[in-house]
């Protein structure tokens, strides 16, 4: 069924779009997509890191650090999002009276 | 029923988006390693279980902090687990039915009957090696000789020529 196609998601659609990566490990960064593998390494251009809480690691802060040009290793690449129409929101799952 | 079929099963479930808000009848639950949650429905996935999903909302791991994004990529190796709507189990026993009903292939077996003569034409060969310990120096020395003698008959002749 999956045949040849190796990717579930083409990654073709997010270059030159700002892309945001969570890594295992904790790390978030956004950035500018500026190429990939199949293996997903990726390639950020001007990207920025989202510093962490220091007592709560897994709590990203406002706090940012710059990287500039930065690969990013498939291995450790946990998740890919596109930085366009992604925002805070509140709650959205309706909770029950005393639930 | 294997984990993945039942994945991809959900992944052709047949999801009708109408109009401006798109209904979801196909709301996976996702959960990483790190405890966040992803809220979304299933576009595909591939047999290392890496995801695309769509209109996701995104939960902290201590669920008070939550976020939307269009689409999102999640690599399989990250999944604690996945929850999947209840319907799907039925489409997918539908599938494996289905797939039941493609024959197997089933020729090729050439080769096995081909070891099966061969034990019985190497044994004779192994007792003819156990008669050559005994009686070496006959069938040696047939071999040696008789290229010896080749050699020497082709020399003999040469020199006979010149």
């Amino acid at each position: 069924m999956s045949g040849r196609k190796e990717t579930v998601l083409d990654l073709a659609k997010f270059v030159d779009k700002g892309v945001q990566v969570k890594l295992t490990g904790g790390r978030q960064v956004t950035g500018t997509l500026k190429g990939y593998d199949q293996l997903l390494n990726l390639v950020l251009d001007e990207a920025v890191e989202f510093l962490r809480d220091q007592d709560d690691p897994l709590k990203t802060t406002d706090q940012t650090r710059r990287l500039g040009l930065i690969v990013c290793r498939g291995t450790a690449v946990m998740l890919v999002s596109p930085t366009d129409g992604t925002d805070e929101i509140a709650n959205p799952f309706i909770q029950p009276d005393g639930a | 029923m294997l984990p993945l079929s039942l994945l991809k099963t959900a992944q052709g479930h047949p999801m009708v988006r109408t109009f401006t808000f798109p209904r979801m009848p196909l709301h996976m639950l996702v959960e990483l390693k790190n405890g966040e949650t992803y809220n979304g429905h299933l576009v595909n996935c591939d047999t290392w279980m890496n995801i695309h999903l769509r209109e996701v909302i995104c939960t902290s791991k201590d669920g008070d902090r939550f976020w939307r994004m269009p689409e999102c990529y999640i690599r399989g190796n990250t999944i604690k687990y996945l929850r999947v709507p209840d319907e799907v189990i039925d489409k997918v026993q539908e599938e494996t039915k289905s797939r039941a009903d493609r024959k197997p292939p089933g020729v090729g077996r050439g080769r096995g009957r081909a070891r099966e003569d061969g034990p019985g034409g190497r044994q004779p060969k192994g007792a003819g090696r156990g008669l050559d310990d005994s009686a070496r120096t006959t069938s040696g020395g047939r071999g040696r000789g008789g290229s010896g003698g080749k050699n020497t008959g082709g020399r003999g002749s040469g020199r006979g020529r010149g």
